[in-house]
């Protein structure tokens, strides 16, 4: 008997987690090295969303390429458009009239709202929570309507343009988007009562998936995941672009930088979202929405970036100009491609239901990531 | 620090090795000798008075008569930043990796490695990142790139 007991090993082995896993949200192959449940070692292959939008660019005029920045990251297009458009708008120099300064605003942070509520729905059924899934949806369905009622479209906006907006709100928008701030707060707490301190979420999220400050930065991880570890830095309040200088919010941060904290950040922020929203709403004054760009566009030469705070991280743009319609070179920096990077070195050890998880809190959204 | 500390403080240690160069956003920026790169940029993020702690953003670009590579830079601690570049000669572009002094350089270079055929030395994971595995189609982001299905748009006048 005992003989036979010794006979008995155990070896590692390899799992393929992807591309179609419905914990990768989008087409993300993880090769796994398994030593039974735990992860030892973690390989992601990024590039089945590839679209080449970056050369794409190089063969449209600045105009033609605004519906495709929405492609980049579809669950918050919104930013896409702003980064893009605050990229040519500093290259030509042009101004932004007081309107649609505060229409962006409005549009961006009600985006950012619904572009979380995307994260904590799927985050929430991948720990195996349905119900906020249904919440978060429910909600979203009422920024969608609000987003539709403006810009005709419900995720690929194409609402922006360079020096303005494409369209002014309707007259309907303002009271309804108020009736929405007042209807969405209660909602967050109702998420955090089935979520925050339910034992199950929180044996699941607190202490898993340690990213400590410094392999963040080496890392370049931006936006939430990088609050949660503690470091107070959003480009809204430390590199005020826009007019985000005029609005009261503050920045959450975390402490433990576990998936936990990475949820909490996500959940202040969007009553942070919500308190712009009601501010920018009060304070929108009447005006133009557009400053008038020449139908052939021609910005100067030269080479300028643009960042905004965007809600998986900094987004930017790099655009080279030579001077033609066309841009030259459009680089585009994404928070997802820098934030997936630390997903191998924090889900060392874990076991593999924990890295659905740790994977879940760093809020990926693979389009931004392959581009 | 303000920009003109840091252009200071640069032209002061390196006077031979960079002169200037012009990017809105990133200011101040440097064009620099591609074979101090690596040098330059240790010392850039280690040094206590810069410690540029992020790589935000990196990114390559073909023009007629060279590559450049461009490194956005940010310092976390001391919130300000700078941009860098190297130039690259057409025939056989290569320049040594920084993924030794920031982690986060390591998916950008593949990147730029896999879309404009720059070769980074010492790299220590040079896949292909983005392409499909059997992509035999050249370098598309170079300039004289030509696929079987690409199609330049009409020109406007």
């Amino acid at each position: 008997m005992s003989q036979e007991i010794s006979e008995i090993y155990t070896e590692e082995f390899f799992v393929n987690m992807g591309p179609q896993h419905p914990s990768t949200h989008g087409v993300l192959r993880l090769l796994l090295r398994m030593d039974g449940e735990v992860v030892m070692d973690m390989v992601p292959h990024i590039g089945y969303l590839h679209r080449s939008l970056e050369k794409i660019a190089e063969n449209r005029t600045y105009l033609q390429y605004i519906p495709f920045t929405d492609r980049i990251d579809y669950v918050s297009s919104m930013f896409c458009n702003q980064s893009f458009c605050m990229a040519v708008e500093k290259l030509a120099n042009i101004p932004v009239p007081e309107r649609a300064e505060y229409i962006r605003i409005i549009m961006v942070e009600l985006n950012r709202i619904a572009s979380h509520l995307i994260w904590l729905g799927t985050f929430s059924l991948d720990l195996g929570a349905i119900t906020p899934f249904l919440y978060c949806f429910r909600e979203r369905e009422k920024i969608l309507d609000l987003l539709e009622m403006t810009c005709g479209q419900r995720m690929t906006f194409n609402y922006m343009r360079v020096g303005g907006v494409s369209r002014d709100i309707t007259a309907e928008f303002i009271p309804l988007a108020k009736d929405f701030v007042k209807y969405f707060l209660p909602r967050v707490d109702e998420y955090e009562d089935i979520l925050t301190n339910n034992p199950i979420f929180l044996s699941r999220t607190k202490g898993i998936g340690l990213l400590d400050q410094k392999t963040a930065i080496d890392n370049g991880v931006t936006g939430p995941s990088l609050r949660a570890t503690g470091l107070k830095w959003d480009l809204r309040k430390d590199e005020p672009y826009s007019i985000y200088d005029r609005f009261e919010f503050d920045i959450p941060t975390g402490k433990n930088s576990d998936v936990w904290d990475r949820y909490m950040v996500r959940i202040k922020e969007m009553r942070e979202s919500l308190k712009i929203v009601q501010q920018a709403l009060d304070g929108l004054p009447e005006g133009p929405i557009k400053t008038k760009t020449p139908a052939v566009f021609k910005p100067p030469a030269g080479e300028v970036y643009s960042r905004i705070e965007a809600p998986r991280g900094e987004m930017g743009f790099y655009i080279v100009s030579d001077g033609s319609p066309k841009p030259y070179r459009v680089k585009i920096r994404t928070g997802s491609f820098s934030n997936l990077t630390v997903l191998s070195l924090i889900s060392r050890g874990w076991k593999i239901a924990d890295l659905v998880a740790i994977f879940g809190s760093l809020d990926v959204v693979l389009p931004e990531v392959d581009r | 620090m303000s920009p003109e500390d840091i252009k200071e403080i640069l032209t002061e240690k390196y006077s031979d090795k960079l002169k200037e160069d012009k990017i809105a956003g990133f200011e101040p920026s440097f064009i620099i000798e591609k074979d101090s790169l690596l040098e330059i940029c240790r010392y850039l993020k280690e040094s206590n008075g810069l410690s540029f702690d992020l790589l935000s953003c990196m990114c390559g670009a073909d023009y007629e008569d060279r590559f450049e590579v461009i490194y956005l830079l940010f310092s976390f601690s001391n919130k300000h930043k700078l941009s860098l570049k190297v130039q690259l000669p057409k025939e056989s572009p290569e320049v040594e990796s920084v993924t030794s002094v920031w982690q986060g350089a390591n998916w950008h270079e593949r990147e730029i490695a896999e879309l404009f055929g720059i070769k980074f030395k010492n790299h220590p994971d040079p896949r292909p990142i983005l392409l499909p595995e059997d992509w035999d189609e050249g370098y598309p982001l170079r300039k004289d790139w030509s696929g079987k299905d690409f199609k330049r748009m009409p020109d406007f006048k």
